[in-house]
């Protein structure tokens, strides 16, 4: 799998190269700059890239402005966005294309280092993938008002990890329950949410996201 | 003796001024065709210079010793005419001086002075007038050009004043003190020797030391108080005029003696300078007084004014100071506590492990396993510690963008309507950050809103505005709680004011108003 990575901080550049090189991806460039990231996004499409959100040249948030770029140029070009800190701003602008393949996950995810290359493998199909952080955030916000307040304490946890872009599977063995068992509380969450139900991993977490950020 | 001494003189002047033609006629064409600066300093000089010749020659009339003045005079303008243009205000104030003094005396000791004074035998009634006219051309030209001694007496003045350096530090009305300076001269004429109110009575030497008593007074007043120097002033020239008047309706009854620059000792002198001088002195004491008061009345105010804001200031810059200590307090036992401890668990863990590693390699996989979430913590941490101090989209995109995340943030429903044509400058934009990130945080506290409405904008004469409305129970009240407290003292660091309007029942509305400057036209939105 092939993979650019976007961080200004050498240590970290070279810590990110090892530890993917470690689970067998092909790193094709590893840049530090905002304007030579979107030069190799556009240049080698990888099949998903690493970005920071803050790198040079204005050192503020030049490397999520280049992701969106790139995606806007290459509609659904797989970006996984890290920083020191997530924002449902920057999530929100990050998903507004509705094409999937995104990932936005807090730099420190990292030192689990089989759950971020799952991350990576699941942007680069396609997938989505949240940082628990942002998606606590979103659910907040509904519990007071919204349907969201009738779903039961365990169709809460399954609306967070399917929030968070995990597999049918992934939830399963997260909760210790039988994928069977998921599978009712997602069609019991979207009945209460009143979504029209999917099977396709994706487009359900396209269509949780929506529902909560409306 | 006296004609041949006179064609003498006239003769050494005359060649004087040929020798000064031949050597330097062109340039002294030069200098009185045009007196603009393109003309070379040396030959301006000359031609100021000149001037020193032409009077040396009026006051050597006088005797045969001072054509050795006039001869250093003519050396003078000719070899070192910047020496002779600074003297020359000097020698006409001098000659002014004795002219006065001269004719306040009554005998005349000049064979002739300057182009209408006295002769040996009587004392002109126009040898006051011109002599004035030498003194006031002589401190007119004083500071022009540049007058021995200049700096000297201006630092002199200056230090008297209080202020540094010679720097004048008066209001508006101080800058009227200096025609106190002639008042005072016509003071010491009606309190001084032979004077009219005056001390005439007492043996001459006392009556000296009143003149320069008084003289000293007054310019201490002027230096000291201007304020009080130009009422004074003021008052001083109604008294003179109004006593012109009297001089006028009354003599001899009212007894002349000088009055201003005439010599009053006939019924007709009386008249005339009584008359005129009184009224120019009453009618220019008419066009002072409105000035000299109203500035007065704008300098009380300003310095009102003034002294308000200080306070203001000195009262705000301690809370601002306070503040930021607080918070480097704050942000240093953080620190302390929070990350620097899990770094240090984290060392020790590592450290363990590394021990632990030959022997008991599950147990040092534990180790690092909780070496791991202790960096993690740090990290959360050291995060939560970040947003306090400066928050990250703050930084990244600004105040708009800040306010938007602080509102998706916000567990309530939150609208936002922001109109903000440019970046707002960052203190003022850190500190309006603050400031909602708190009234919103009271709100989803206390209020028990559903929804909350945060509308941000800029009105072109300078001022952010922001306003948080909230549709909960109200009766907030800003006085209680230091969190309202704590965002004022912030706001008035910049002269930003915060206003809560919460009746029971609701809404809330939370207004926020800052004076501030746009800091660079926006870049980009997304």
């Amino acid at each position: 799998m092939r993979i650019v990575i976007a961080e200004d901080l050498f240590l970290l550049r070279e810590g990110l190269v090892r530890l993917l090189e470690a689970h067998d991806f092909e790193i094709v460039a590893a840049v530090g700059t905002a304007p030579e990231l979107l030069e190799a996004l556009l240049k080698h499409q990888p099949d998903v890239s690493i970005v920071d959100v803050r790198l040079p040249p204005t050192n503020t948030d030049d490397g999520l402005r280049a992701a969106i770029e790139a995606r806007r140029q290459i509609p659904g070009l797989p970006v996984l966005v890290l920083s020191q800190y997530v924002e449902q701003l920057y999530a929100r602008e990050l998903l507004a294309d509705q094409a999937g393949a995104v990932g936005y996950l807090l730099k420190d995810r990292v030192f689990n280092d089989d759950a971020f290359a799952t991350a990576i493998r699941t942007v680069a199909k396609g997938g989505t993938v949240l940082d628990p952080e942002v998606v606590q955030k979103l659910l907040i916000k509904h519990t007071r008002t919204k349907p969201v307040s009738r779903l039961t304490p365990r169709e809460l946890q399954v609306l967070a990890l399917m929030a968070e872009g995990r597999s049918n599977a992934a939830i399963a063995q997260r909760l210790f329950i039988t994928e069977k068992a998921v599978s009712k509380h997602a069609a019991g969450i979207f009945a209460k949410l009143d979504l029209a139900p999917s099977d396709d991993d994706n487009r359900r977490v396209l269509a949780v996201l929506a529902y909560l950020e409306s | 003796m006296g004609t041949l001494v006179f064609v003498l003189a006239v003769a050494i002047w005359l060649a004087g001024m040929w020798v000064l033609w031949r050597r330097r006629g062109a340039d002294i064409k030069a200098a009185f065709r045009d007196a603009s600066s393109a003309i070379p300093e040396g030959i301006r000089s000359r031609g100021w210079g000149l001037l020193l010749v032409v009077l040396t020659l009026l006051a050597v009339a006088g005797g045969e010793k001072f054509l050795l003045g006039l001869g250093a005079a003519i050396v003078l303008v000719i070899f070192a005419p910047r020496v002779a243009t600074r003297l020359l205000p000097w020698a006409l104030i001098i000659y002014g001086c004795i002219g006065y003094l001269n004719a306040k005396d009554g005998f005349p000791s000049f064979s002739q002075y300057g182009l209408l004074g006295s002769s040996w035998t009587f004392v002109s009634p126009w040898q006051v007038p011109e002599a004035a006219l030498y003194i006031v051309a002589g401190v007119w030209l004083f500071p022009r050009l540049d007058a021995v001694g200049y700096g000297t007496i201006k630092a002199l003045f200056g230090r008297l004043r209080g202020g540094a350096g010679g720097q004048s530090t008066g209001g508006p009305a101080a800058t009227y003190a200096p025609l106190l300076l002639p008042v005072l001269l016509v003071i010491l004429e009606l309190f001084g020797v032979d004077g009219w109110f005056g001390v005439g009575w007492w043996r001459p030497q006392f009556s000296f030391v009143a003149d320069l008593v008084i003289l000293a007074a007054g310019i201490v007043l002027v230096a000291r108080v201007p304020e009080r120097a130009v009422a004074a002033a003021l008052a001083g020239i109604v008294i003179l005029g109004t006593y012109g008047i009297l001089l006028a309706l009354f003599w001899p009854g009212v007894s002349g003696g000088f009055y201003g620059a005439m010599l009053v000792n006939s019924k007709s002198s009386a008249v005339v300078g009584g008359l005129l001088q009184g009224t120019a002195l009453l009618s220019f004491a008419g066009w002072l007084a409105p000035r000299v008061y109203r500035k007065d009345a704008e300098l009380a105010a300003r310095a009102e004014q003034l002294t308000e804001r200080v306070e203001t200031l000195t009262q705000t810059r301690t809370d601002a100071v306070d503040t930021a200590v607080a918070e480097l307090r704050r942000i240093e036992r953080d620190l302390h506590d929070g990350a620097q401890a899990r770094l240090v668990a984290l060392g020790m863990s590592l450290q363990a492990a590394e021990r632990l590693f030959a022997t008991s390699p599950e147990a040092a996989l534990a180790l690092v396993s909780e070496a791991k979430e202790s960096s993690s913590k740090a990290l959360t941490e050291l995060r939560d510690l970040v947003r306090g101090i400066y928050p990250p989209v703050l930084a990244d995109r600004g105040l708009a963008d800040a306010v938007r995340a602080l509102a998706l943030d916000t567990p309530l429903h939150t609208q936002t309507d922001i109109d903000l044509p440019a970046e707002i400058e960052m203190p003022v934009a850190s500190a309006v950050y603050f400031a909602i990130a708190e009234i919103l945080t009271n709100a989803v506290r206390h209020s028990g809103a559903r929804t909350i409405k945060i509308q941000l904008s800029y009105a072109a004469i300078g001022m952010l505005r922001a306003q948080v409305t909230d549709d909960g129970a109200g009766g907030a009240d800003p006085s209680q709680g230091t969190g309202l407290n704590g965002i004022e003292r912030r706001l008035a660091t910049f002269d930003g004011i915060l206003a809560v309007n919460s009746p029971p029942g609701g809404p809330t509305i939370v207004v926020i108003e800052v004076p501030c400057a746009l800091s660079s036209p926006k870049t980009s939105s997304c």
